[in-house]
C-alpha cells in the first residue's frame, strides 16, 4: 500500500508537470487500483472532465472575471504584467501565437495568426512571414504588411515620428537585436535580425511585457502614442466597449472577426483588489472567474461546486545568491543552503497544493524544461557536512530579503519564514528583510552589491514560456549598472558562454538541449535556490464552460461559454 | 458674521498649504520609485533613467513641488503614472462615488444617531436606553472593516438580500437608481457604524443635560406637551454639540468610507488610493489625499458657520 501511495505520488507529480496526458494517469492509475486517488487529483485540478466533454457550447452571455488588481494601460506594446496582458491579447494578435488551447502540453506549440506561414533564411537573420488576407482592424481598415511596419517601427526604429520610447523600453528584449524590417508586397513582410536569435519566435508570443502585436495605424494616427491606450484597435476576438478605471473594462465579440468567432457577447474584468472580496463576490454570483484566490477559501468554495483550475505555468519563485558575499562564495555553501530547504514540504503544506516543488532554476512550461531534472535532494546531513567542508560548521549571520506582497509572489514572508527555520539546521541564522512590493522592485533590481542593498541573497518570481528567460536572469549581460539591467542580481557570470553559444542555436530541440546544459551548470555553480513553481490556481463558477488552463500565464478566452 | 466669516476662511488657507507640503514630502520620503513601479522586473537602467525624465522625477523635489502646486492651482493634477491619463479625470468621478457613499452614510448617521440619542436622553435608565447604550459601545469600537465583512458574508452570502460588491451590477445594461441604493445599503451601513454609535451616545448626554435645565422645568410647570418641550425647546438648544459632532463625522464617514470601498469593492476615492498607493501612483495620492482634505476642511468650515448661526456666543468669542 505505502508503494503504491508513492506510485501515484510520481504519476501525480508527472501529471502535474505535462509529462503524462489526462488519460494516461487515469489509466495507469487503474493499473495500481488508485483509480479514485486519481479522479480525486483530476477533480481537485477542475480537470475532471476535458473541455470538450463539458457540454454543447452555446453563444451568448456576459462573463466576469475579479483581477487581483487594476489594469495598466491597453497600448500592448508599452505595458507590463500578466494582469494586463490577460485583456490586452483578447483585442490584438500577433504574427504568430501560441496555442492555448490545449492544457495537457508540456508548453504551448506555436501557431500562426496574422501570419500564414513563415521561413527563416539560411544566414539566420532574415525572417519572411507570409500575412493572411482578408483581416481587417476593429476600426475597419485593412491589416498588411504597412501595417506591421509601422507598428514594429513604432516600437524599435527611433528615427520614425510614430516612434514610442515606452513601447521601445517594454519591447526592448523582442527587437533588441532588430535590424531593418522591409515590405516586398503587402502580403509579405521581412524581419531582419543583426545576428541569430534563436528563440526569437518565441519572444515574439511573449506578453508579460510589451507584446510584438499589431495595432490599427489609423487608429495610432488618429489618437497619437499616448491616446491610444483609451481607443485599443487590434485585430483579435473581442475588441473594446469602454474603461472605468478601478471599475472595470468591457470587451466585446468582434463580429467581423477573421477567425472562429467567441462564444461569449462580452467580458467583464473586475479590478478587486481584497482577496475576500473576490471568493465573496464569486459566491454571490457577482463574478464567474477569480484570479488568484485566497488559499484558505478554495477547500469552502470547491465544496460549494466552484471549480478550481490550476496546472503548470511558466513561474519559478526563486532566491539568487548575492556572488560578493563572502558567506557565499564558496560553492559549498550555496550547495548546502540548496540541500536544505525542504521544498516538498512547503508546496504541500504551506501552500496547500497551489504550488510544485521546483526542479532548477529554468520556469517550466518552454522547451528546454526538463521534468525530470534532478535538483539537490533535501538532505540536511550533507548539508551539514558541506558547510562543515567550506569552513562554515558554526554556520554565519545573513539577511535575505523578499517583499510582502506582489505579482506571482504567493505568501513570500512565510515562504521566507519556512527558509529561514530550515536554513537554521545548517546554521544559517538568515535574518529577513522585507518591504512592500514597489519598494522591493526597487531594491531588487538595483543588485546586491549596490550600497543601499547589501544583502546575502534576494528573491523573485517570474519565468516565460521562451527558453531565452534564463538568460535574462543569469547572463552577465544583465547585471546592473554596466550591462543597463539588474535581472541577474546576483553577479553570476559562469555560464555567459554557454548562453551566449544557445542564444545563436536556431533549432529548437538543438537548442533547447544547450539550454538544458546550461541549468545543469547553473544547478552546478548554484548561484540561486529555486524553490517552487506555481499553478496559476483560479477560481470558476460552475455555469463557466470550455476554459482551458493552457501552460501560460495568460489564457485563450475564444473557447469558453456559459452554460 | 461676516468678521467672523473671513477669519475662518483665512484659516483655511495655511492649513491646505500644509497639507500640500505634507502629501508631497510623504510620498517622496517613502522608499520606492514610481520609474521602476511601471517597469517592474524587467526594468533596465536605461528605461528607468528614460521615465524618470520624462515625469519630471530627476528634478530637484522643491522643483517638483513648486511645478507640481501651480498647475494644482490651475485644476491640472497632472497625468497618473500607472494608468496614463489626466489626474482629475480619474479622481473627480471616483470622488462623487465617495459623496454618494458619504451621503447614504451620512443619512443612517443622522437617523440612527438622533433617533437612538433622543430616545435615550429622554427615557434615561429604561430597558431601551440601557440596550442601546451598550450596542453603542461595542458598535463604536469595532473596525468598520470587521463589521463590513460580517455583514457581506451574512446579509449578501447566507440571506442573499443584498448585493456584496460594486456600485451597480455588471451584468445590467442600464444603471439605475434602485439598484444603486441596494448596492449601496451594505456599505453605507459599515461606513455610518461608528459615527452613528458615537452620534446616538452625544446626542443622549446633550439632551440629558438640557433636559434637566430650570427653564425645561419651567416649560413643563407651564403645561407644555413633552413633546412641544423636548422637539421645540430641548432641541434647540441641545443642537450646537450634536451639529458640531456631525459636521466632523462627515469628515469621519469620508474616512470611513475609504476602507469600506476597499472591502465592498465600492470604486470610490479610498479604493483608487489604496490601488495608486500600491501603484506608487503620485499625482494620483496626491490628488485624491488633497481633494479630501479640502473637503474635510470645507465641512468643517461649513459647520461651524451653521453652528454660529444658531448659537450668537459663538461669533463672538
Amino acid at each position: 500500500m505505502e508503494k503504491d501511495r508513492t506510485t501515484f505520488e510520481t504519476l501525480e507529480a508527472a501529471f502535474i508537470e505535462g509529462r503524462l496526458s489526462r488519460r494516461e494517469l487515469l489509466r495507469r492509475s487503474a493499473l495500481i487500483g488508485a483509480s479514485a486517488a486519481a479522479a480525486h487529483l483530476l477533480g481537485s485540478l477542475g480537470l475532471a472532465r476535458p473541455a470538450h466533454a463539458q457540454g454543447t457550447p452555446k453563444k451568448g452571455g456576459t462573463l466576469v472575471i475579479a483581477k487581483e488588481s487594476e489594469l495598466d494601460i491597453l497600448d500592448p506594446h508599452s505595458a507590463g504584467g500578466w494582469v494586463t496582458w490577460r485583456v490586452s491579447k483578447q483585442m490584438h494578435e500577433g504574427l504568430i501565437d501560441e496555442d492555448l488551447t490545449q492544457a495537457n502540453v508540456p508548453y504551448p506549440k506555436l501557431i500562426p495568426k496574422l501570419a500564414t506561414s513563415w521561413d527563416i533564411s539560411k544566414d539566420s537573420l532574415t525572417y519572411t512571414f507570409k500575412l493572411r488576407k482578408g483581416v481587417k482592424f476593429h476600426d475597419g481598415t485593412n491589416f498588411d504588411a504597412a501595417a506591421v511596419k509601422y507598428n514594429i517601427d513604432r516600437c524599435a526604429a527611433k528615427d520614425v515620428p510614430q516612434f514610442y520610447p515606452r513601447a521601445n523600453a517594454y519591447t526592448q528584449w523582442i527587437w533588441q537585436f532588430l535590424k531593418e524590417v522591409k515590405t516586398p508586397d503587402e502580403g509579405t513582410v521581412q524581419i531582419v535580425l543583426r545576428e541569430p536569435y534563436g528563440d526569437f519566435l518565441r519572444q515574439l508570443v511573449q506578453g508579460g511585457g510589451g507584446a510584438a502585436v499589431f495595432i490599427s495605424p489609423a487608429a495610432l494616427k488618429k489618437y497619437g502614442n499616448e491616446g491610444i491606450a483609451e481607443h485599443p484597435t487590434g485585430t483579435g476576438p473581442f475588441r473594446f466597449v469602454e474603461r472605468v478605471r478601478g471599475e472595470k473594462v468591457v470587451i466585446e465579440r468582434n463580429p467581423n472577426y477573421w477567425g472562429t468567432q467567441p462564444y461569449l457577447d462580452r467580458i467583464i474584468d473586475r479590478p478587486m483588489p481584497e482577496p475576500a472580496a473576490r471568493m465573496t463576490a464569486l459566491q454571490a454570483g457577482e463574478v464567474d472567474m477569480v484570479y488568484v484566490p485566497h488559499p484558505d477559501g478554495i477547500a469552502e468554495l470547491k465544496a460549494k461546486g466552484f471549480k478550481l483550475e490550476q496546472g503548470p505555468a511558466p513561474h519559478v519563485w526563486y532566491f539568487a545568491f548575492n556572488l560578493k558575499d563572502k558567506n557565499y562564495q564558496d560553492v559549498r555553501v550555496r550547495r548546502a543552503i540548496n540541500m536544505a530547504i525542504d521544498r516538498e514540504g512547503m508546496a504541500k503544506q504551506l501552500l496547500k497544493g497551489t504550488a510544485v516543488a521546483a526542479r532548477g532554476l529554468q520556469a517550466p512550461c518552454c522547451p528546454s524544461y526538463d521534468p525530470n531534472f534532478k535538483d539537490y535532494p533535501y538532505d540536511v546531513a550533507q548539508a551539514k557536512k558541506l558547510m562543515a567542508e567550506a569552513g562554515f560548521a558554526n554556520g554565519f549571520d545573513t539577511v535575505w530579503q523578499t517583499s510582502v506582497d506582489g505579482s506571482g509572489q504567493l505568501i513570500p514572508v512565510p515562504m521566507a519564514e519556512w527558509i529561514q527555520r530550515d536554513l537554521a539546521k545548517i546554521g544559517v541564522r538568515m535574518k529577513l528583510r522585507t518591504y512592500e512590493w514597489i519598494t522591493y522592485i526597487g531594491y531588487w533590481i538595483k543588485g546586491m552589491d549596490d550600497a543601499s542593498n547589501k544583502v546575502g541573497s534576494q528573491q523573485m518570481s517570474w519565468g516565460m514560456t521562451s527558453d531565452y528567460w534564463l538568460d535574462i536572469v543569469t547572463n552577465s549581460s544583465h547585471i546592473a549598472p554596466a550591462g543597463g539591467a539588474g535581472q541577474n542580481g546576483g553577479y553570476y557570470t559562469g555560464a555567459d558562454s554557454m548562453l551566449n553559444a544557445a542564444r545563436a542555436e536556431m533549432d529548437e530541440q538543438k537548442r533547447a538541449a544547450l539550454y538544458r546544459k546550461v541549468n545543469q551548470k547553473i544547478k552546478d555553480d548554484a548561484p540561486a535556490v529555486p524553490i517552487i513553481n506555481d499553478l496559476a490556481p483560479l477560481m470558476l463558477s460552475p455555469k463557466v464552460k470550455g476554459f482551458v488552463h493552457a501552460p501560460e500565464e495568460w489564457y485563450d478566452m475564444t473557447t469558453v461559454w456559459l452554460a | 458674521m461676516l468678521k467672523f466669516l473671513v477669519y475662518r476662511v483665512a484659516t483655511i488657507v495655511p492649513v491646505l498649504f500644509g497639507v500640500s507640503v505634507v502629501v508631497f514630502l510623504m510620498m517622496k520620503l517613502i522608499p520606492g520609485d514610481p520609474a521602476e513601479a511601471i517597469l517592474g522586473p524587467a526594468a533596465t537602467t536605461e528605461k528607468i533613467e528614460m521615465v524618470r525624465r520624462s515625469l519630471g522625477l530627476d528634478q530637484p523635489f522643491y522643483v517638483q513641488y513648486v511645478r507640481w502646486l501651480w498647475k494644482v492651482l490651475q485644476g491640472d493634477f497632472g497625468t497618473s503614472i500607472a494608468v496614463n491619463v489626466p489626474v482629475a479625470q480619474l479622481v473627480w468621478p471616483k470622488f462623487w462615488n465617495t459623496v454618494l457613499l458619504t451621503a447614504g452614510s451620512l443619512v443612517i448617521c443622522i437617523v440612527i444617531g438622533l433617533g437612538v440619542g433622543i430616545v435615550s436622553g429622554t427615557r434615561q435608565y429604561s430597558w431601551f436606553d440601557r440596550i442601546s447604550m451598550s450596542l453603542t459601545l461595542v458598535v463604536a469600537n469595532t473596525p468598520a472593516f470587521w463589521l463590513g465583512l460580517i455583514l457581506m458574508v451574512v446579509l449578501a452570502l447566507y440571506l442573499g438580500w443584498f448585493p456584496a460588491t460594486g456600485m451597480y451590477s455588471m451584468r445590467a445594461s442600464q444603471k439605475t437608481f434602485g439598484d444603486l441604493i441596494h448596492h449601496m445599503v451594505l456599505p453605507a451601513i459599515t461606513t455610518a457604524s461608528v459615527s452613528a454609535a458615537i452620534i446616538a451616545r452625544l446626542v443622549r448626554s446633550s439632551f440629558l443635560d438640557v433636559i434637566r435645565k430650570h427653564y425645561i422645568t419651567a416649560l413643563r410647570a407651564k403645561g407644555l406637551s413633552e413633546r412641544d418641550i423636548i422637539l421645540r425647546h430641548g432641541m434647540k438648544n441641545a443642537l450646537p454639540p450634536i451639529i458640531n459632532i456631525v459636521g466632523l463625522q462627515v469628515g469621519y464617514l469620508m474616512g470611513g468610507a475609504l476602507f469600506t470601498e476597499v472591502v465592498f469593492s465600492w470604486p470610490g476615492i479610498g479604493l483608487q488610493i489604496y490601488s495608486s498607493i500600491v501603484a506608487r501612483d503620485l499625482p494620483v495620492v496626491q490628488a485624491a489625499v488633497l481633494v479630501t482634505t479640502f473637503v474635510f476642511v470645507l465641512v468643517n468650515l461649513g459647520t461651524d458657520v451653521v453652528v454660529a448661526a444658531l448659537d450668537p456666543r459663538i461669533r463672538r468669542a
